[in-house]
């Protein structure tokens, strides 16, 4: 059990230290560099980032999932329709004209989106069951179907999800600046608890299985086990990214479900560093600032202004080359660096301090 | 809406025609599989790509929409051919998650470039056909459904012939049982897969104008068909040509079913709740080999 000892050795430990200093510094930048648009980028990228290291962590496993999105929009939803319910009844059980912004809000945010994260991980875990004896594309396939199956189930009980048109979720903390110390405490918990997780006998576990499955086997790892614990925990934290991300854009609708919104983890993961702690960060750095920089008005306008005349047929060039972009640089990744941006910097690291 | 003998005859018949063509996509997908133990994400794409072209080139030249099919056929295996030499070649043999990332990139690059170079809205491809239909008392049916099942059928018939009575077809086959002892009797491995991987986008590209005569397409079509095409060949197994051709039936059947009886928004749920419970119960597909 988790005594006073321990305690202290684990406030003193390194891991917690770095965890405590990057808070710090990310919670500095925003104080530093005073932008709105900056602000809402750098939310995004941390949202983001738990999303892909949740992806990132299932994928050390062995089990790569195409339908990470199922557990982004179950989060999402669930904690919405969670928090909306609870707000209307605080409201008219309180007499006020709207929900009071306070300790007690942010409280209720928190607990609000750890239950998004626990329904989320709860089927998961029922996935994972039916997934458990499914390899590669099987797999692949399998849990792309159940995003798919997430979707038409939001729209066919819409009486409920208010999926097809969409709603906006209550507002339990103010969106800027405390918002994203939110996000940014939320990530580093969550991807503290992940490495935590990759480091110990646990994960030395998940990469036995993804290394070989028969020979994790033989040695006498219960593959079936930590895999299903494996699904468990990432679709946990895919599910607190989704309670996230809805409400940090304030609105949710059956959207959330798309087949880009479970690619996006991949490539991000694989961009940044696959089965590294720093790949997804990097990952979603990359991504986010290159998907929100180049949506901008100014941007847009003048790759229209100077792309668009040899493309008459679409209205704005932008997203369209964005995306045509980012396919060619996960292809090249892929191919010319399997190891992620995350090994370049580390070789260029390397190739400095000699 | 009236559900009687009449409707579900139709239905049944919608079923094997769009089976049809899922058939067809499914069997490209399969060929690949079987030959190079590889598993293209970007197969629907390829259908895309090939109903533009279908549609260009008759739209351009004026030819008819069957011929311009043959062409575009033509235009796709060459795209297959830079496909495969220049991105899966250097993945194959490495983890089998790379080919799912690249071929990721692929759908990205395939529906963006597509996007940008025919625009946003939905086109259909006009066949010399259209309007015309067999008018029995109860329904009626579209001569090019009927023209989409004679062309799978013809196409299957000559990819057979290819595979059991040529040399090539003996190459192709004695790849897909070892590529290394085929090597040893002196097969040019690489350019088996490159046939293979032409041949199969060849057969995306059919597909990809017989679904463009049927329904109207966009560059977003293609994903959804990869999936089906993905979900067939998974219920018929991995690898097995047979099974493609029973599965790709089985789910059109199921699918325009699933449409009448549920609704619209179901058509795909269903698809996919049937693959997930055949693969809950045999993880290998229905006629699918033993893997790894």
């Amino acid at each position: 059990m988790l005594s006073r000892q321990k305690l202290t050795a684990f406030v003193r430990s390194k891991g917690f230290q770095i965890l405590l200093i990057s808070f710090a510094i990310l919670a500095l930048i925003p104080v530093l560099i005073r932008d709105s648009f900056f602000l809402f980028v750098f939310t995004l990228i941390f949202i983001f980032a738990i999303y892909a290291a949740s992806w990132n962590f299932l994928t050390n496993s062995g089990q790569g999932s195409l339908g990470h999105a199922a557990f982004l929009g179950i989060g999402g939803f669930a904690s919405a329709i969670i928090g909306s319910r609870l707000s209307v009844a605080i409201i008219t059980a309180s007499k006020l004209e709207s929900m009071p912004i306070g300790a007690l809000s942010v409280f209720l945010q928190i607990f609000v989106l750890l239950l998004g994260g626990l329904l989320s991980a709860g089927i998961g875990l029922l996935i994972g069951l039916a997934c458990v004896r499914l390899k590669a594309w099987y797999l692949a396939m399998v849990t792309f179907g159940f995003s798919v199956i997430a979707n038409t189930l939001s729209s066919q009980f819409d009486s409920f999800t208010n999926g097809i048109n969409g709603f906006a979720p209550a507002t339990f903390v103010p969106s800027g600046f405390p918002f994203y110390i939110l996000v940014i405490s939320f990530a580093v918990i969550s991807i503290g608890v992940m490495y935590a997780v990759m480091k110990s006998r646990m994960g030395l576990a998940f990469r036995a299985i993804h290394g070989n499955e028969a020979e994790a086997r033989m040695i006498g790892i219960n593959t079936a086990k930590y895999k299903l614990i494996a699904f468990t925990i990432s679709t946990f934290f895919a599910g607190i990214a989704g309670g996230l991300y809805v409400y940090f854009i304030r609105f949710v609708d059956n959207s959330i479900f798309s087949p880009t919104n479970s690619f996006l983890p991949l490539i991000m993961s694989v961009i940044g560093g696959l089965g590294t702690v720093s790949g997804p960060v990097i990952g979603s750095i990359f991504l986010t600032s290159i998907g929100q920089i180049l949506t901008t008005q100014p941007v847009t306008q003048g790759l229209s202004n100077t792309l668009g005349p040899f493309f008459p047929k679409v209205g704005y060039v932008g997203p369209p080359l964005t995306y045509l972009f980012i396919g060619v640089i996960l292809i090249v990744i892929v191919v010319f660096s399997p190891k992620g941006l995350e090994s370049l910097f580390r070789k260029f690291y390397k190739y400095l301090i000699s | 809406m009236d559900i009687t003998a009449g409707t579900i005859v139709l239905t049944l018949i919608w079923g094997v025609a769009v089976g049809c063509v899922y058939m067809l996509l499914a069997s490209g997908l399969n060929i690949i599989f079987g030959v190079m133990k590889l598993v293209n994400f970007a197969h629907g794409q390829l259908l895309m790509i090939g109903a533009y072209a279908t549609w260009t080139i008759s739209v351009a030249t004026g030819l008819n929409a069957y011929e311009a099919i043959l062409v575009s056929m033509g235009l796709v295996a060459l795209l297959g051919v830079a496909v495969e030499r220049l991105t899966f070649r250097k993945v194959l043999g490495t983890e089998k998650l790379n080919e799912i990332f690249v071929s990721l990139g692929l759908i990205y690059i395939f529906e963006n470039a597509a996007l940008l170079f025919w625009g946003d809205q939905s086109q259909r491809i006009v066949s010399p056909f259209s309007g015309l239909s067999f008018d029995l008392q109860a329904f009626s049916i579209s001569y090019d459904r009927i023209v989409a099942v004679g062309v799978v059928v013809a196409i299957l018939v000559a990819f057979g012939l290819l595979i059991y009575r040529t040399k090539i077809g003996l190459a192709m086959r004695a790849t897909s049982q070892r590529n290394v002892t085929a090597t040893l009797m002196g097969i040019n491995v690489e350019k088996i897969y490159m046939i293979t991987f032409a041949l199969g986008s060849a057969m995306a590209a059919a597909a990809g104008g017989l679904y463009g005569i049927i329904f109207s397409f966009n560059s977003q079509s293609g994903a959804m068909m990869t999936i089906i095409a993905f979900a067939i060949i998974i219920l018929g197994g991995l690898g097995s040509i047979r099974g493609a051709i029973v599965g790709g039936l089985l789910y059109g059947i199921a699918e325009q079913m699933a449409t009448l009886f549920l609704g619209g928004i179901w058509a795909s749920a269903v698809a996919f709740a049937l693959l997930i419970a055949v693969l809950i119960i045999r993880p290998n597909g229905l006629f699918g080999e033993k893997g790894e």
